[in-house]
């Protein structure tokens, strides 16, 4: 039995009607005709043809990148939008977590947003109230659940949202990256829902930017291309052809670099830079504590003596994490020609979730001439694993030890009084 | 016979957009969102229950008190009891100006609702005529205390008072419906509005009698404003204190009707186009 089937589905938008778009318009287009290409309408295709078919009690991943149109298919699907052509025909009830919290209303409380949520996704009140404990549980908002909603954290939204869009029962499930949301602690539960609920046959369409997490969780995946089925079928083939793609595209990109993201004398070149798994595969997705290794290929159009190769890691635009470089690390290259290889391999990455940019040089050995420099032209992405958490960019191994019972070297002076406790945190008004 | 085919085909455009049972039991199933929606928006605008409730009585009374001044002592307009004459008519009127301006915005305003969450796009403009309706029962209040203080006991009539409120709101309904989706392809449709509504309130007898027109203006005015009928209605049962002419009790709640039926055809038409391009 299929729960969701997309039969040859089309969506057009058109991003520039060529009828008035107010009254003002119409009413001037009235004695003065438009010229005629003002009036030409643009147009354009989010989805092309698409046709997948969902089994029911199964969970369907979709990838793809920024604008192919995995939202808008989403939306499709749970009926927000009509295709242009093509049929989707869909069997049970659907709760499509889109963005969560979409409904609340700001003046209003915790509890009261819930029922409103409730009655936006169709529930009675009779039947928001068989779950409220459960939900309420489930966002730990505590004593908050009575105060407006306007004076929650963003965390303590997301959560409400999610709690409330997932303890509506429905049959079918469609989430939006919204299982990426929350702190580490929340994530987790998130995800316990998420096989809880596969596990009791519903049926599930998530669209993640995290393939490790399409893989781990779906049963089939689709990778959408501007707006077309690039690919279908078993997560691990369709998500690794996705990867290859991406990869290979990020490449391209980095041979054509913006001007004054790379320079140098270009008497050694840096022409592809890779990063490897454990078991040497490129990708650009590592997780707290994997094996990395940035792998250079460089092209010496002379013969150079003792070079230096460098990487560095960057937090954003702004904060530099580490910069190594051959020589630091005692590796003396006597001299280069032609094309060769250097690896600088990271046995764990203690990095903590997050983009990271990186950039590679070659220098001479006084690290003052420059032959090629790639300043963060290259993007990772690190997502947490538990055990690996920590607040801040990175992670020190490290174990932590509680003596009970023991007596520190640590006294206070006589005569000296604690500070009185710091207040505690933020009083519900 | 090309043209046949075209007919048919906008026949059958029209056919898909009236709501069928469907769609009108898919909105019964959300009518506890509808309630939600007016709880909240009543909850939100008397939080401060004394101040909020305060202003919102105080200010037709307030109107009511300039018009009769004006009209009683600056330029006398002969009807006696003009104080509660006016305020009938105010009350009537700000109940359509809150539902019809209110109402044009209400899908807008949740747009990020509507992009995101499949429900029937209407409960939205639907649910500010009905917290505006509040509004103006609440209204009542103050009407009857200034009734009984110029010594006016209402009559038996009183118990056709709802049949008026109903016309006013399946009436107020339609312009909602249509105003709400109109905003969306054409984003002056709020500007439009200020304009004219304030034609409308001059060209509506809120502050002056329908008899009093010149010519035939009376007659036409029943025909082509339903408001007219509708204050009219009110105006028998709470300033008159007669019996209303069933006929014509009969007549403008048709005429609501159909405004109601237009409205919602004008909605149906551009429900799909709301979630794309609000
Ligand atoms: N209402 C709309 N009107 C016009 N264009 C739209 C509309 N909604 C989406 N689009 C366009 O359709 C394309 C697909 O958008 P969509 O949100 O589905 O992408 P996505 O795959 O979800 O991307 P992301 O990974 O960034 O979430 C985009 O180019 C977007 O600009
Ligand atoms: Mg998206």
């Amino acid at each position: 039995m299929d729960a969701v089937v997309c039969d040859r589905v089309s969506k057009r938008f058109i991003l520039r009607p060529d009828r008035p778009r107010s009254f003002q318009e119409a009413l001037i287009g009235l004695f003065r005709p438009r010229p005629k290409d003002g009036a030409r309408r643009v147009e354009f295709w989010a989805l092309r043809d698409v046709s997948f078919a969902v089994r029911a009690g199964t969970t369907f991943g979709i990838v793809g990148e920024n604008g192919s149109g995995k939202s808008t298919l989403l939306r499709v699907i749970a009926r927000i939008l009509k295709p242009t052509s093509g049929a989707v025909r869909v069997a049970g009830r659907v709760t499509a977590l889109l963005e969560l919290g979409a409904g609340f209303h700001p003046e209003l409380t915790g509890r009261e947003n819930i029922y409103l949520y409730g009655s936006i996704l169709g529930l009675k009140r009779r039947e928001v109230n068989a779950r409220l404990d459960e939900i309420i549980g489930f966002a730990e908002l505590g004593e908050f659940i009575d105060t407006p909603v306007k004076h929650y954290s963003s965390g303590m939204l997301v959560r409400l949202g999610f709690a409330v869009a997932v303890h509506l029962d429905p049959d079918i499930l469609i989430t939006d990256e919204v299982l990426a949301v929350g702190d580490e602690a929340f994530q987790h539960r998130c995800l316990e829902k998420v096989h809880e609920f596969a596990r009791a046959g519903k049926t599930i369409i998530m669209v993640s930017h995290d393939l490790n997490l399409v893989r781990q969780l779906c049963d089939e995946a689709l990778w959408l291309d501007r707006g077309q089925v690039r690919a279908l079928g078993d997560p691990v083939s369709v998500t690794r052809a996705y990867l290859d793609w991406a990869n290979a595209k990020a490449f391209r990109r980095a041979d054509a670099p913006a001007p004054n993201r790379r320079w140098g004398s270009f008497d050694v070149e840096v022409t592809r830079v890779e990063f490897l798994d454990g078991e040497g595969n490129p990708t650009w997705f590592f997780a707290t504590g994997d094996p990395l290794t940035i792998r250079l290929h460089y092209r010496a159009h002379r013969r150079i003596e003792r070079p230096v190769f460098g990487v560095g890691l960057h937090l954003g635009e702004s904060v530099h994490i580490t910069g190594p470089n051959t020589r630091f690390a005692g590796l003396d290259i006597p001299y280069i020609e032609g094309d060769g290889i250097i690896e600088y391999r990271v046995r764990e990455l203690n990095l903590t979730r997050g983009v990271y940019l990186v950039s590679v040089a070659v220098s001479d050995h006084s690290l003052t001439h420059l032959y090629d420099y790639h300043d963060r032209l290259y993007r990772l992405e690190v997502r947490s694993r538990p055990g690996f958490e920590a607040f801040g960019p990175v992670y020190l191994p490290a174990e932590w030890r509680h003596l009970n019972g023991v007596a520190g070297p640590i006294r206070p002076r006589p005569g000296y009084t604690p500070a009185p406790p710091p207040s505690p945190g933020r009083q519900p008004e | 016979m090309p043209g046949a085919g075209l007919r048919t085909y906008y026949f059958k455009a029209m056919l898909s957009v009236i709501p069928g049972p469907d769609r009108l039991a898919e909105l019964f199933r959300y009518r506890e969102l509808l309630y939600n929606l007016v709880a909240r928006d009543l909850k939100v605008r008397y939080k401060n229950s004394v101040i909020g409730v305060f202003w919102s009585l105080l200010n037709p009374l307030a109107m009511s008190a300039i018009f009769t001044f004006v009209f009683t002592v600056l330029m006398p307009s002969g009807l006696p009891r003009y104080a509660l004459y006016v305020l009938i008519g105010l009350l009537a009127w700000n109940w359509t100006v809150g539902a019809v301006v209110g109402g044009a915005q209400s899908v807008v305003a949740h747009g990020h609702l509507v992009r995101k969450v499949y429900f029937p796009a209407e409960v939205l403009p639907i649910s500010t005529v009905i917290s505006n309706l509040v509004n103006f029962l609440f209204a009542l209040i103050p009407l009857f205390l200034l009734m009984f203080t110029l010594g006016q006991v209402p009559g038996p009539q009183l118990i056709l008072l709802p049949v008026a409120i109903v016309t006013q709101l399946l009436f107020l309904s339609g312009l909602a419906l249509a105003a709400s989706a109109l905003n969306v392809p054409f984003r002056d449709t709020a500007a439009v509005l200020d304009v004219l509504m304030l034609g409308w309130f001059f060209l509506t007898p809120v502050f002056y009698r329908v008899e009093d027109l010149a010519g035939d203006w009376s007659r036409l005015m029943y025909i082509v404003n339903p408001l007219a009928s509708i204050i009219a209605n009110y105006r028998i049962l709470l300033y008159y204190n007669t019996w209303p002419d069933p006929l014509f009790m009969v007549r403008t709640f048709v005429q609501a009707l159909a405004v109601l039926a237009a409205g919602y055809l004008v909605f149906g038409l551009l429900r799909d186009r709301l979630p794309e391009e609000v």
